[in-house]
């Protein structure tokens, strides 16, 4: 369905690349790219025919020497043709959604939490803030072509050891985590080597917190975040995959 | 009621039957709004105000929204390639293809191995800056 519009305006070559979608869609319902689940419609082959302006409505106006006759209305008078709608077609080719003319909105079937990807993600000797980073962005939704900021369209992380997350420099004494309980004199103030002593997943969930919009979607995407003290999580069910990882600075040199 | 304000407004001039219209039109349009704004006029008068001026202030805005938004997609559909949204765009400019960024965005989400040949044709006219400055590497202490 997605190649029947606008076809005409696309260059030959695209055609080709088309026929080819049309061959391999049919095959297998999911695309074979990383990230992209988008449900593809059933395609026709009749599509892929090079359409080019449709002859079979010339028929009275061959008789008349007006100009602009691609494309006449047989119901529109003969002896003065309005220029303004001398290319519109008194029947629209393709009967369907318009996708081209309208920026794609996923629908409730886009994203299902069970059809979503998991990734697991070792945390051992990597800096803290690009692996958050790199998490955020998965979470978000970031790296797929159908993101959309209103919907949740991201991926679930699972992130193991850590208690082993590295930072560079003198972060491990020096950088300090603060709460406040709300009342007078009740700011704690504790440092990263304290934090990772005593509850080390809380490192990293307060780093990928900070990168994720705040927002009630942003309090949702943050539950799809599971951080797992040892090497081993409880989520085999679910057949992570690895964390594709593209930063070459985040494993830390010792 | 239309009719009763009618024959009232002969006897007690006009004010009062364009009161009642201008309240209707303003409960019409305060649909759906939380709380007293939507029952209570002296309430809902502010935020229909409000919202019409927000209006006239969106529909300006959401032409740039929906180009931020495909110009996010198109980076992210160009990533999956190991091309940015710069390179790509400035490879297109070269070759002077002239889809917008629309088409471009959905070509990415529902097109993809016709995104990906544009995405060679951009790579083969513009390979990309090789000259990048590394940053020094981080060592722990």
């Amino acid at each position: 369905m997605a190649l029947l519009c606008g076809s005409a305006s696309v260059t030959p070559m695209f055609l080709s690349h088309n026929t080819n979608v049309a061959v391999t869609v049919s095959a297998s319902t999911k695309s074979s790219f990383v990230g992209f689940q988008f449900h593809l419609p059933k395609l026709s082959f009749s599509s892929s025919v090079p359409t080019l302006s449709p002859t079979s409505f010339r028929v009275r106006c061959q008789e008349d020497s007006s100009a602009a006759a691609t494309v006449a209305a047989s119901a529109a008078a003969p002896v003065t043709e309005d220029p303004r709608f001398a290319c519109v077609e008194p029947e629209p080719r393709f009967k369907g959604p318009d996708i081209w003319n309208k920026s794609w909105y996923p629908k409730a079937a886009d994203h299902v939490n069970t059809e979503k990807t998991w990734y697991v993600v070792d945390a051992t000797d990597k800096v803290l803030g690009r692996l958050a980073s790199t998490i955020a962005i998965h979470i978000r939704g970031k790296n797929l072509a159908t993101y959309t900021p209103s919907v949740d369209m991201g991926a679930f992380v699972i992130v193991v050891n850590a208690e082993k997350v590295a930072v560079s420099g003198k972060k491990r004494t020096q950088k300090l985590y603060r709460r406040h309980s709300g009342r007078p004199g009740g700011m704690t103030v504790e440092t990263f080597a304290q934090l990772q002593n005593r509850i080390p997943e809380r490192i990293i969930e307060h780093a990928v917190r900070g990168m994720l919009p705040k927002g009630r979607l942003g309090r949702r995407l943050f539950t799809h975040l599971k951080v797992y003290k040892g090497p081993d999580h409880p989520h085999a069910a679910q057949k992570p995959i690895d964390l594709p990882i593209r930063d070459k600075r985040i494993q830390l040199q010792k | 009621m239309w009719s009763s304000n009618r024959s009232m407004s002969s006897s007690l001039g006009v004010e009062r039957t364009k009161k009642k219209m201008n309240k209707d039109k303003i409960f019409k349009l305060a649909k759906g709004f939380r709380g007293r704004a939507k029952n209570c006029i002296r309430i809902a008068r502010e935020r229909v105000e409000k919202a019409l001026q927000y209006s006239y202030r969106d529909r300006r805005n959401k032409k740039r929204d929906m180009r931020s938004l495909w110009i996010r997609r198109i980076n992210a559909g160009t990533r999956l390639h190991g091309v940015n949204y710069g390179n790509f765009m400035h490879g297109l400019l070269k070759e002077n293809i002239q889809l917008n960024r629309k088409v471009l965005s959905e070509l990415s989400m529902h097109e993809p191995y016709t995104f990906k040949s544009l995405v060679d044709i951009s790579r083969n006219a513009f390979p990309g800056n090789k000259n990048v400055v590394v940053p020094p590497r981080k060592v722990a202490f």
